[in-house]
């Protein structure tokens, strides 16, 4: 590879992608490896919200991120997109749902389209680093605690420390 | 505009990679301007000079519409060596400029056409190895590869019943010349089966006469299928899956055909990212052509310019 291939026209992911893929061992090799993606893949786009191991949550992303993104581009009217998502989606209904769901969700995202974070892994259980992998604008809640009523944070303690001085200006106003 | 915010945090953090992040930036700062611009809650930043005291400073200009150069969608066909290489490991974007800018300046110095694997061509270089002579190939290029300074090409011809091949470097300041005889391209994209094939097919006239195509026409597509000698050949090319090659089955047995089933990848099409890793996304494509563009199309219309000349003064010899 000296000269980057021109035949395709791709858009830009706006995840942070690896320099080379992950193998993900198995026993078939490269096929084996799709193979096992396109069951996470098809997992994300059903459930919105999985939990697995991080690599192959890693590797899944890039492809779900793409599949979205030439689905917004071509539209279904586009032969080999169509076979994309039929290879991509197990569960055919879920071409429906990419195409009539998805793509009017994220057409004009100016962020990614899935979310990745990392998960506690359970102790003692297997070594592998755990994760969420999630589709972005899901309906459950979010997975960060809304911190912004927390007490001790600054501005929260400013506000009160407005409110008690205001209260006891209307105090002193009242005692005149 | 929250979210964009901490989700840029999140790449931060996650992104060992810092150097293939070339988006993270930019992503933020379209949405900033999507947000600001459907109303949303603005920046901090255009808040206070919004509010900032008009009267010491001249308002602030408004936006004017700047006007973008229009791209050709087919610049990446034509000058695909303008687009870096892929391979992360090897990206240094400052210079991949410094190279764009070098490449051109020969290309002011030196008309290199737009040309295509399968175009015939003919090359006029200074021989290192005799001063103040030069040497004429003309040959049919056989394969196109590298990118920036380094872009290559390599042309064969059949002279004296002896194939020749010769690997030029398109931007080697040895070249004086580069010609296309005729424009056109083939149905693969690379012909190193040429190597392989009966000598008439890469047998090219060196006194040939450029052919001319007509402006705006579409690069027309040679579907000529070559014919193979017979093994041992250079390479297994039953394997390549290739279009322009008539006569593969007459040679091969049952072995290889079976050999060759073994090695296909069909699922290499439905392998997105591989793919991805293999191109310059279409972003930073338009970044690049915008660079070079308004430079590559006033020598587009200098060489069209001349060649108008050319065609104008030949009735005039004639007569």
């Amino acid at each position: 590879m000296n000269q980057a291939d021109v035949t395709k026209l791709m858009s830009q992911l706006r995840i942070a992608v690896r320099p080379n893929q992950r193998n993900l061992k198995n026993p078939d090799g490269a096929e084996g490896r799709l193979l096992k993606l396109r069951k996470t893949v098809t997992a994300l786009m059903k459930h919105e919200r999985i939990e697995l191991y991080y690599n192959r949550a890693d590797e899944a992303r890039g492809y779900a991120e793409l599949l979205i993104s030439n689905a917004i581009r071509h539209g279904d009217r586009h032969r080999a997109t169509m076979e994309l998502a039929d290879y991509w989606l197990l569960e055919k209904q879920l071409v429906h749902k990419l195409f009539k769901v998805l793509v009017p969700r994220y057409e004009n995202y100016n962020v990614s389209y899935t979310r990745m974070y990392k998960a506690p892994r359970d102790y003692p259980g297997m070594y592998y680093r755990q994760s969420v992998l999630e589709l972005r604008g899901n309906p459950y809640p979010s997975l960060f605690m809304d911190q912004s009523q927390n007490r001790n944070l600054l501005h929260n303690v400013l506000l009160d420390e407005a409110r008690k001085e205001y209260r006891r200006s209307k105090l002193a106003d009242l005692v005149k | 505009m929250n979210s964009a915010r901490a989700m840029s945090k999140v790449w931060a953090q996650q992104s060992a990679f810092n150097r293939i992040v070339t988006f993270s930036t930019k992503a933020t700062q379209h949405a900033a301007a999507a947000v600001s611009s459907a109303g949303a809650e603005p920046p901090g930043e255009e808040k206070t000079s919004a509010t900032a005291p008009a009267a010491a400073q001249p308002p602030t200009p408004t936006p004017t519409p700047v006007r973008k150069p229009i791209v050709p969608s087919n610049y990446r066909f034509i000058y695909p060596e303008f687009l870096p290489d892929p391979k992360v490991e090897w990206r240094n974007p400052i210079r991949e400029k410094l190279e764009r800018l070098d490449m051109l300046d020969r290309r002011r110095q030196i008309d290199l056409p737009e040309f295509y694997v399968g175009s015939i061509m003919a090359v006029t270089s200074s021989d290192p190895h005799a001063a103040g002579k030069t040497s004429r190939f003309v040959g049919i290029c056989i394969n196109r590869d590298r990118c920036g300074l380094r872009a290559r090409f390599v042309l064969r011809n059949v002279i004296d019943h002896q194939g020749m091949e010769v690997v030029y470097e398109l931007y080697d300041p040895t070249i004086q010349k580069v010609e296309v005889l005729r424009l056109e391209k083939r149905l693969d994209d690379n012909l190193f089966y040429l190597r392989d094939a009966l000598p008439e097919f890469s047998t090219f006239d060196e006194n040939m006469e450029a052919e001319h195509l007509e402006e705006g026409a579409p690069v027309p597509v040679n579907d000529i299928k070559v014919i193979l000698r017979p093994r041992p050949w250079l390479e297994r090319w039953e394997r390549q899956n290739l279009r322009g090659v008539a006569n593969i089955d007459q040679y091969i047995k049952d072995k290889h055909r079976k050999s060759a089933e073994k090695v296909q990848k069909p699922w290499e099409k439905y392998d997105l990212m591989k793919q991805y890793r293999s191109t310059i996304p279409e972003e930073e494509q338009k970044e690049v052509f915008a660079e070079v563009h308004t430079e590559l199309h006033s020598l587009e219309l200098q060489r069209k310019r001349n060649k108008r000349k050319r065609t104008f003064v030949k009735p005039k010899q004639l007569a």
